[in-house]
């Protein structure tokens, strides 16, 4: 029997709505916005699981329940292991630092030791394809040149529970093939895998399982062919 | 072999959040070392006198503030010039560490959302990045010494002592309030204005001694929890042995201690809820 890496069990959230000074004292009803509605899955060690659905269904906000940025209003996410969310490549990127210590922070953000991004440097500056910019402050870099350290320095984790959050399609079409070859081989080395993404192809190919969200709420779990079946149903509905 | 499932984000016990926050402190230390280097690299980014500007600006402002004394009343005091200079660094470092600490969610909101880590660690870099460049800053009056001719004593360490106690006096205010700033951004606002009018509130265009000297005034100002490290670091830089009394060092220590527990406590009670609204 396989063991359980991810359980979320009846997980509501709701975001509160900006209240104005005179809302508050008119006791106007301030209602907030549901992003999470009873959601309940579970994900065991080893396997892919994909979420798909329209814009603003929740499928970020669970990733960021399971990573632990918002706790749950009800309900509990459990988990095995160390996880990792790669999401918006390079957070705490700052233009007066250089390359290296952009890396640094970046890697001590994300939870790296300093031992382990001394040892992972070499790597991170082959694989982003910067050599002596490295050492050049990140206001000199181009978009597509930011975005590669980012990739290179998140990529580097080595997680137990990996979820990816829309993350590939970044700079030059020969540095997007070898980004996404990247993504895919930390998919296959994690051991569990949480990934939200439009590309159906993908979640196809790579995907166990695949939920489909629609406002909040699970609408389907299982077969990624009939995710996608579910989801193109819904959108049929919506019209 | 079962891995444990595990809760994610594990909340820290009420009580205990002052001491698991050091603990957290160490923990990240790598993390924390990084946050600091930016603050600090970052602030006098593309500035001709960098650094400098540490030691420039508590100079200026209490020449500013030494012309404006000297015209409104005829003072005495020789030392007067190097009491503002002290009561400048001082009060500054507990505004600056006071507004940081309130806005250190505020001001991470991307962070915030796309990485999990304590948040605390926003809260505590961001002052140690201003204790240490209030420590540059202070560094101005090492040639006040010599213009003064003063002793060089022992008591000169009081000085960066003064400092850690006005930063530690801002933080624990400063994190009770970080959270609620999320919801309602008055309160940097409000804070703002508070750090203003404690300038003078607090004394650094005045000194302990002139409070003594009018008597009542002592008995009021006493309750200033600010009292204590101004004096403390004039003291210092005098060599001089402090005659502030027991209960004002009370006061000050005792708020310091104090908001820092219940500041740490409904910090780690209410990071959760309040990231919501960032």
């Amino acid at each position: 029997m396989s063991e359980q890496s991810i359980v979320v069990e009846d997980v509501s959230l709701s975001f509160p709505k900006k209240k104005s000074i005179v809302q508050i004292l008119k006791r106007t009803d301030t209602s907030s916005f549901l992003a999470l509605d009873n959601v309940s899955f579970s994900v065991k060690r080893g396997e892919v699981v994909g979420i798909i659905g329209r814009n603003g269904c929740g499928k970020s906000t669970l990733l960021r329940i399971i990573a632990g940025i918002f706790s749950p209003d009800q309900g509990k996410c459990r988990s095995a292991g160390k996880i990792s969310l790669l999401a918006g490549l390079g957070t705490g990127f700052t233009g007066h630092l250089t390359g290296r210590e952009n890396a640094f922070l970046y890697g001590s953000i994300l939870g790296h030791e300093q031992a382990v991004m001394k040892d992972l440097m070499d790597e991170i500056i082959s694989f982003s394809e910067l050599e002596s910019f490295i050492d050049e402050p990140l206001r000199t870099y181009s978009a597509g040149m930011k975005a590669r350290l980012g990739l290179a320095v998140a990529s580097a984790l080595n997680p137990e529970i990996l979820l990816i959050d829309e993350v590939l399609g970044v700079g030059d079409p020969v540095f997007k093939e070898k980004s996404k070859k990247k993504i895919l081989d930390m998919v296959s080395e994690a051991g569990t895998v949480v990934i939200v993404s439009h590309s159906f192809g993908l979640m196809t190919s790579i995907c166990d399982r695949v939920i489909h969200m629609n406002d909040g709420k699970i609408k389907f779990i299982g077969d990624p062919q009939e995710a996608i079946s579910s989801y193109y149903a819904s959108e049929e509905g919506r019209k | 072999m079962d891995i444990q499932l595990t809760e994610v984000g594990p909340k820290t016990s009420f009580f205990t959040a002052p001491v698991s926050s050091l603990s957290i402190l160490f923990s990240h230390r790598f993390l924390i070392k990084n946050l600091l280097k930016r603050e600090t690299k970052g602030r006098y980014n593309n500035s001709l006198l960098g650094y400098s500007w540490t030691v420039l600006e508590p100079a200026l402002l209490s020449a500013v503030y030494y012309f404006l004394f000297i015209m409104l009343a005829d003072n005495p005091d020789r030392l007067y010039p190097v009491w503002i200079i002290i009561g400048v660094i001082v009060w500054t470092c507990f505004g600056k560490c006071l507004q940081a600490t309130v806005t250190s969610l505020t001001r991470n909101a991307s962070t915030i959302h796309l990485v999990y880590f304590p948040r605390i660690i926003f809260s505590y870099s961001t002052t140690g990045s201003t204790v240490w460049t209030t420590m540059m800053s202070s560094l101005v009056l090492i040639p006040l010494l010599f213009i003064y001719d003063i002793q060089v004593s022992w008591q000169l360490l009081l000085v960066p002592l003064a400092i850690l106690l006005a930063a530690f006096n801002a933080v624990g205010l400063g994190l009770l309030l970080a959270p609620a700033n999320c919801i309602n951004r008055d309160i940097e606002h409000l804070i703002r204005f508070i750090v203003r009018a404690g300038f003078f509130v607090s004394p650094v265009m005045w000194t302990w001694d002139m409070a003594v000297e009018r008597g009542w005034a002592a008995d009021v100002v006493i309750w200033n929890p600010m009292v204590f490290p101004i004096t403390l670091a004039r003291d210092g830089f005098l060599g001089r042995v402090s005659e502030f009394p027991m209960d004002g060092v009370m006061i000050s220590v005792g708020w310091g201690v104090l908001m820092w527990f219940i500041g740490s406590a409904l910090f780690s009670k209410y990071e959760h809820s309040a990231v919501k609204y960032l």
